[in-house]
């Protein structure tokens, strides 16, 4: 009986292998090639130099603006449409809400590009801009948001609510200093996800922000942006390979980028898991 | 009779009345008194016909069987079922011969006065200093609370157990100790009433004595209900006692009131055989 057994350990094992190479596969494959093939133009002159030199300067720094841009406008709306819809919203109102929510999500980013293009770029007349793009990234994120907003306010368990109800504290109170605190990591890991989608994002830029071998300006309106999923797609088309690997090396940064932010995020949410068990001791 | 306090101001008129010498009848008494009280969550009756007035300073006790609706009971006190969404109640409740649920009263002012010891310990995850002084500062006390957070965990017989630890989270408390450190944010606001819901069900006898000691040094000041189920702690601690029971009727099982009354008569000579049967111990 010992070798039917052993046998189906051994089955079993390689069955768990193989689903997690799976997993990292795909992965590993994204990263291998595009650090192989940005490996030609590896080194400072990225961070010093601007795109039209051989560097994404330009680009990096224009994408964190744009980055700060959506964490300001789409986290102030997000979390605010979230806390509203968990703590205050009518029945009715947040089901007509999490309906257009959920359209939101799925809408296609290029046809959120399109309709900015259209209102914002041509029709409010500021030409490709700062503030176009991130109104458009904003409105693409801002599903996530609400969503991880609203879910992490309602996982605070009733009793505290009401433990801080029975104390005589206002509303207001109860909402700042007893059910947002727990809340916030929950809250925070929403806003880091919706900034990591913001940075791989190409669609709505594509028709908002145009782009420019310069440093990216303070301006909000008229003045194009550079960014680094632009320069993954543009230079990829240029027959120049020194410009191909360059296309590869902003798509290295991108990744880079988003392995930050998730590390930040897993910071967070390993903290609110200590948080949340020792809660429901 | 005219009210004494002004509900919305918490202002206390004098006790005689105009133009007479005579001091206000007994009902002066009676700091809380629910009149024909129903209660419904959604389309489920959990309370029918409660009246039972609770008199100042002295320790009333809810008694019953489990599910019979005391904790329904004791939060209808305190307006604190207004926070659970698609409840409704009937008949009166008056907190110092006012209509607790008129349309003037705000429930966070009935709250302050009427305080609350929740059946399972829920401290806020905050330190077990922060737990004391979060409510009476968030109610407009200012300056240093070291003084109210050291008085009311004493009170909670607490202190000695965490004064070397006060800024460290509440969560590090056992159960019980997180059950006194919800006694003591309840007792920091100073309340008129303490309503207690089965607080010493996870305390060890030590700690309960110590809670029951409390409760008869607040009972000089404050109003005391409590809900139990310890037949000896009601007859021990209180001076009345209400026996709640389930009814069992063609729509569903209601929470009744059986009996109410001194706790001495209660526990030697009940009127109903109910009562009888539950407090020597035949029920339940
Ligand atoms: N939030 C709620 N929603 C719906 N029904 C509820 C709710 N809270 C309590 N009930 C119901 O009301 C009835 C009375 O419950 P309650 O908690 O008041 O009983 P209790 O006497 O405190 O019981 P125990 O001694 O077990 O604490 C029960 O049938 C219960 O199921
Ligand atoms: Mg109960």
């Amino acid at each position: 009986m010992g070798i039917w057994r052993r046998l189906r350990n051994v089955g079993f094992w390689t069955l768990c292998g193989l689903a997690a190479l799976a997993i990292a596969a795909p992965a590993l494959w994204v990263l291998y090639t595009v650090f192989h093939q940005s490996l030609p133009v590896i080194g400072w002159r990225l961070l010093t130099h601007n795109t039209n030199a051989g560097g994404l300067k330009n680009a990096i720094l224009g994408t964190l603006w744009l980055l700060f841009g959506v964490l300001v406008l789409a986290g102030i709306v997000g979390v605010g449409s979230g806390i509203y819809l968990a703590e205050f919203a009518p029945r009715g109102i947040g089901q007509v809400a999490r309906f257009f929510s959920d359209v939101l999500a799925g809408m296609p980013s290029i046809v959120l590009g399109y309709v900015a293009y259209i209102t914002l770029v041509v029709q409010a007349g500021w030409g490709y801009s700062y503030l176009a793009g991130v109104i458009a990234l904003s409105v693409l994120v801002l599903p996530y948001i609400v969503k991880t907003t609203e879910v992490a306010l309602r996982q605070v368990p009733t009793a505290l609510r009401e433990g801080a109800a029975g104390l005589g504290m206002t509303e207001r109170i109860i909402l700042w200093k007893i059910v947002l605190p727990p809340a916030l990591p929950g809250i925070m890991s929403g806003v880091i996800v919706a900034l990591a989608i913001s940075t791989g994002e190409l669609a709505p830029l594509l028709f908002t922000v145009g782009f420019t071998d310069n440093n990216p300006s303070l301006a909000l309106t008229h003045q194009q942006v550079p960014y680094l999923t632009s320069v993954i797609f543009t230079n990829l088309q240029l027959p120049d390979p020194q410009a191909q690997y360059l296309s590869a090396a902003a798509g290295a940064m991108s990744l880079l980028l988003l392995v930050i932010l998730i590390l930040i995020g897993r910071l967070i949410t390993a903290r609110s898991v200590k948080a949340t068990r020792r809660m429901a001791l | 009779m005219s009210p004494t306090v002004n509900l919305s101001t918490g202002e206390r008129r004098p006790l005689l009345r105009p133009g007479t010498s005579e001091v206000a009848p007994t009902a002066d008494d009676i700091v809380l008194s629910t009149q024909h009280v129903s209660f419904f969550y959604g389309d489920v009756q959990a309370l029918s016909d409660i009246s039972l007035d609770v008199h100042r300073q002295e320790i009333t006790a809810l008694i019953g069987p489990s599910g019979c609706g005391k904790t329904t009971f004791l939060r209808c006190l305190n307006r604190l079922n207004d926070m659970v969404p698609r409840t409704r109640l009937e008949g009166q409740v008056l907190f110092d011969g006012e209509d607790l649920y008129a349309k003037s009263v705000r429930p966070i002012d009935i709250r302050r006065r009427i305080g609350m010891v929740f059946q399972r310990a829920n401290p806020f995850p905050k330190s077990i200093y922060e737990n004391v002084a979060i409510a009476p500062r968030a109610n407009g006390q200012r300056g240093n609370l070291d003084d109210l957070v050291e008085e009311s965990l004493r009170r909670a017989a607490l202190w000695d157990e965490v004064k070397d630890k006060l800024k460290s989270s509440a969560f590090d408390l056992s159960g019980g100790q997180q059950q006194r450190l919800c006694i003591a944010r309840a007792i920091a606001v100073e309340p008129e009433v303490l309503l207690m819901d089965e607080p010493a069900s996870a305390l060890d006898p030590v700690a309960t004595q110590a809670i029951e000691d409390l409760m008869q040094d607040l009972k000089r000041d404050y109003t005391i209900v409590i809900v139990t189920h310890n037949m000896q702690q009601a007859a021990r601690t209180s001076d009345r006692t209400a026996f709640f029971t389930v009814d069992q009727r063609p729509e569903g099982r209601v929470g009744v009131l059986v009996e109410y009354d001194d706790t001495n008569t209660i526990f030697t000579n009940p009127k109903d055989p109910r009562t009888e049967d539950y407090v020597t111990g035949r029920f339940g």
